[in-house]
């Protein structure tokens, strides 16, 4: 992994783990020995704080409103070993950014990427301008899918956008709440599939995370997967498409 | 893509299901046996219109329509490519009907329509047109003076009229298909009596009202006077003291409200003062300059 990277998350359709993924993907590159950033790019619904259990005094809003800088807004969760730039949850303020203010937050956001080895922005649900934005913006696209019909026509979606926004972008699938390997396997195969025919590129494959109740217990306790449970099967997976990043 | 799955005892019969709902069009993206059928994913994707790219803004121009100050409203459309273009798509351009109409020089008082009056005359000597030049501009002293020195270098002569009747008699006397030039009076555009007093005088001379808007005024002030101007029958906008100020927000603000932009004056100059505004031009120097 070069210096610097920013990675975007995408999903569409929401409720499909994408904030968790983030966060586990973060602890994951840290114990790794990478200096990671999560920033929380959910601009409706932001809740990375509330899954880490911290109440951050200055959140991506006063970075926006012009009130406070990126840096000072960036905190670090001791827990994980990584620094986290807070969203803020219902703030419709934050969704209805407009496209020049949003331009000089990414530019800050590139800025700030250069202390670290890489970025994650955990975009919020649905296919709003920012959310393509920065799906374009970023040097690579992780788009998270599970098996339901609907997430894999919401993960299309945003496969399509950003095919015609980065014609040279090269997204990978997570294929998330596998109920076993080979069903992750089918269903991404059967994303690839609708893109190779319908879009004539296909995704790559990052990585497959089978369905694990311990997911659930570690959001429940606010706590991190891999601390709580580093050997739960949906850890090593995650752990191993951190080291194929 | 609308995607669906298909679950029957057997392969043919899921695919009849698939072709009855989806059609012949509908692509298989999956098979799978369960239990003791099968389960078929199929999907289609309808014909629509490619997708536009999402152009990311340009930093620069971001930054120079920081710089000069441009109202969100037009932001977006400005943002969206090429400056030129999209200028040239947000905003009228045109040049002075002066082979058609008397052109009525208006605007608040101290935006420079006498000087812009004095270099419309003098381009068109220059190019062997010898205009009607009027001055409706009795009341301010030195107002006539002013026109007068030049029209005097020009060899062309002034006509003074303090009255519109004085202005109809002075245009019926001229010969025909001479271009003619209104030096209007400073007009408050909050003073309903003197946009009143504008429109008048519009109407008895058959004249182009066109307003002269000097840049660096705040952009939410240009627009309310160009929204009054446009109301009292202006089409056109000559922008002036380029030369004094940089940011040219409020330019854009007041064309955003409907006015054509026709000419940018530039610089002190009479002969070369006054320049013809147009999209690659006024994109070029929304670029340069900002600091």
């Amino acid at each position: 992994m070069t210096h610097g990277q920013t990675i975007a998350i995408a999903s569409g359709k929401g409720g499909v783990g994408k904030t968790w993924f983030a966060i586990t993907l973060a602890h994951a590159l840290t114990r790794l020995g990478r200096r990671a950033m999560l920033f929380d790019a959910d601009l409706g619904l932001a809740n990375v704080d509330i899954q880490l259990g911290l109440t951050p005094r200055l959140d991506l809003a006063t970075v926006i409103s012009g009130k406070a800088t990126l840096a000072d807004a960036t905190l670090h969760c001791a827990d994980g070993g990584f620094d986290i730039v807070a969203g803020r949850s219902g703030s419709g303020l934050l969704s209805a950014i407009d496209p020049a203010t949003l331009e000089r937050t990414l530019a800050a956001l590139q800025i700030a990427a250069a202390r670290y080895d890489v970025v994650l922005l955990d975009l919020g649900a649905g296919l709003e301008r920012a959310v393509r934005r920065m799906s374009a913006w970023a040097n690579r696209l992780l788009v998270l899918a599970t098996e339901e019909p609907t997430s894999l026509t919401d993960a299309y979606a945003v496969l399509k956008l950003y095919a015609a926004d980065r014609p040279d972008g090269k997204a990978r699938i997570v294929v998330n709440q596998a109920s076993t390997r080979t069903a992750g396997e089918r269903t991404f195969a059967t994303l690839e599939r609708a893109c190779q025919t319908f879009l004539g590129r296909a995704p790559a494959l990052a990585g497959i995370i089978r369905r694990d109740e311990r997911v659930g217990d570690a959001i429940r306790r606010q706590t991190l997967l891999l601390s709580r449970h580093p050997n739960a099967p949906a850890a090593v997976d995650i752990e191993a498409i951190a080291r194929s990043l | 893509m609308r995607l669906k799955r298909y679950r029957a005892a057997g392969m043919a019969q899921a695919m009849a299901q698939v072709r009855a709902e989806l059609g012949a069009d509908a692509l298989i993206l999956a098979t799978q046996r369960l239990g003791n059928g099968v389960e078929v994913t199929a999907a289609l994707e309808p014909d629509e219109a490619p997708l536009t790219p999402l152009v990311s803004a340009d930093p620069k121009l971001v930054a120079a329509l920081d710089f000069h100050g441009v109202p969100a409203l037009l932001r977006g459309e400005l943002q969206r490519g090429d400056l030129a273009t999209t200028l040239a798509g947000a905003f009228g351009f045109a040049a002075l009907p002066l082979e058609e109409r008397p052109l009525l020089i208006a605007g608040p008082p101290g935006t420079g329509k006498t000087l812009t009056v004095a270099r419309l005359a003098t381009r068109l000597v220059m190019s062997g047109i010898k205009p009607l030049v009027i001055t409706a501009d009795g009341k301010r002293a030195g107002a006539t003076e002013q026109l007068a020195a030049f029209t005097k270098l020009l060899g062309i002569s002034l006509v003074v009229a303090c009255h519109p009747v004085t202005v109809g008699r002075a245009l019926t006397r001229r010969e025909p298909d001479t271009p003619v030039l209104i030096d209007c009076p400073g007009c408050d555009a909050y003073d309903p009596a003197q946009v009143e007093e504008l429109s008048a005088l519009a109407s008895t001379a058959n004249a182009a009202i066109v307003l002269v808007l000097a840049a660096g005024l705040d952009p939410a002030e240009a627009v309310d006077v160009a929204r009054i101007y446009a109301s009292a029958g202006a089409r056109l906008l000559i922008a002036t003291k380029l030369d004094l100020a940089r940011r040219l927000g409020s330019i854009l603000a007041a064309a955003g409200t409907g006015l054509a932009l026709a000419e940018a004056g530039i610089g002190p100059g009479a002969a070369d003062g006054l320049l013809p505004i147009t999209p690659a031009w006024l994109a070029a120097r929304l670029l340069s300059g900002v600091s």
